[in-house]
């Protein structure tokens, strides 16, 4: 009787990658206009995954790994918020005249406090038109554990998920409504929820809402 | 391929260094230049063939037609501009591949890349812009040849403009 084969078993050093169904990808991607030149912005490690996918459309791909700056491990509350803004700005470093079309914030706003998610938010405002859409991974509610993973875009429908080795920073779990509240001009268009206790939120610059009472998912 | 060289990219005698070298199409060992595991050059280094760098280079490193291979023990601080860039060392500068440019696991990129294709390994740390554009024309030459008046020339132009010129010669 012939023996499946044996899977090599999957080592320390080899991080564990998975898929991940997405239902908001595919309607982030569907409204961009993929005929001109997109700017994207990743606020992730760069992945493959995403490297290949973009390699499909004329674009500026940007990737700014948050979570790899020293303010993250170590942020100092002293500064004040418009040190903070400064500072987030000599980390984005986009050309002035950028303007992004989608946005993949992954899950970074878990590892800032809400002092450094507004001076990001406010950093990031010169780069935003109405035209933007953005991407967010948050735990479903602030008592769910995140995983600590990096993303990528696989497919129209699947996040690449790669865990992340060492220690994970602090998170800063928020609920959705303290997370629409801290992000500004950028509201929560609607949400899915995702696998492992998470959600992910597609978000669309929109200053008139009224963030009071809303609940998506 | 690259084995007498081995120890000086590597500082030993590395047999994963054929390997490596097949996989990014580097020429026979005679057709390439090396900077080998000991060297620093502090200028402007202009290549006219394939150069694998496995040393140090400060200033700018050029290679328009011709591929460029920064090792696991290069370390450049410079920009790069050549036809095919393949990294699996430390680049801090601005790159400019014509055809491809491919970041592998060990890689360590801080810098902007603008090429019509980028390749990029899961382990890669890169920080920094990727401009694609994947219709862009490579700029590969090829000699194209046609007839006028009984007589046969030769002229020498790019891959992208082949539409275009061929139909005025």
């Amino acid at each position: 009787m012939p023996q499946p084969p044996i899977k090599p078993r999957a080592t320390l050093t080899q991080p564990a990658t998975k898929l991940l169904p997405s239902s908001l990808l595919s309607e982030l991607l569907g409204r961009v206009d993929t005929d001109k030149r997109l700017v994207i912005l990743d606020m992730g490690h760069a992945m493959a995954s995403t490297v290949r996918f973009f390699g499909e459309y004329r674009c500026q791909l940007n990737f700014i790994d948050l979570c790899a700056e020293p303010f993250i491990v170590t942020p100092d509350h002293e500064l004040s918020h418009n040190q903070r803004v400064i500072l987030m700005r000599e980390v984005l470093r986009l050309a002035p005249s950028a303007k992004i079309d989608i946005c993949l914030f992954w899950d970074v706003f878990n590892y800032l406090d809400d002092a450094y998610i507004k001076a990001l938010i406010e950093a990031l405002e010169p780069y935003i038109s109405p035209a933007t859409a953005a991407l967010v991974i948050n735990p479903r509610d602030s008592r769910c554990y995140l995983p600590f993973c990096r993303y990528g875009i696989a497919d129209q429908d699947h996040f690449m998920q790669i865990d992340n080795i060492g220690a994970q920073p602090t998170v800063f779990a928020r609920s959705q409504r303290e997370l629409n509240n801290l992000i500004d001009y950028f509201a929560i268009d609607r949400g899915r929820l995702i696998s492992e206790g998470r959600a992910e939120y597609l978000l669309f610059e929109n200053r008139d809402i009224d963030k009071t009472d809303r609940s998506m998912i | 391929m690259f084995s007498k060289y081995r120890k000086f990219i590597n500082g030993s005698d590395d047999t994963s260094l054929d390997t490596d070298n097949k996989a990014n199409n580097l020429g026979p060992a005679g057709q390439n230049a090396l900077v080998g595991v000991g060297v620093t050059i502090e200028g402007q280094v202009l290549s006219h063939e394939d150069i694998v760098i496995a040393g140090k280079v400060q200033g700018a490193l050029i290679a328009k037609n011709h591929h460029v291979h920064i090792a696991k023990s290069g370390v450049i601080t410079a920009d790069i501009t050549a036809k095919i860039i393949s990294i699996e060392g430390l680049v801090t500068g601005n790159i400019t591949g014509s055809e491809s440019v491919s970041l592998t696991a060990t890689s360590i990129v801080y810098g902007n890349i603008e090429c019509p294709r980028v390749s990029l390994e899961d382990g890669a740390k890169f920080k920094g812009s990727i401009e694609m554009n994947p219709g862009e024309p490579t700029q590969s030459v090829l000699p194209i040849f046609s007839v006028s008046n009984g007589k046969v020339r030769k002229s020498i132009i790019e891959s992208g403009q082949i539409g275009t010129k061929a139909s005025s010669l």
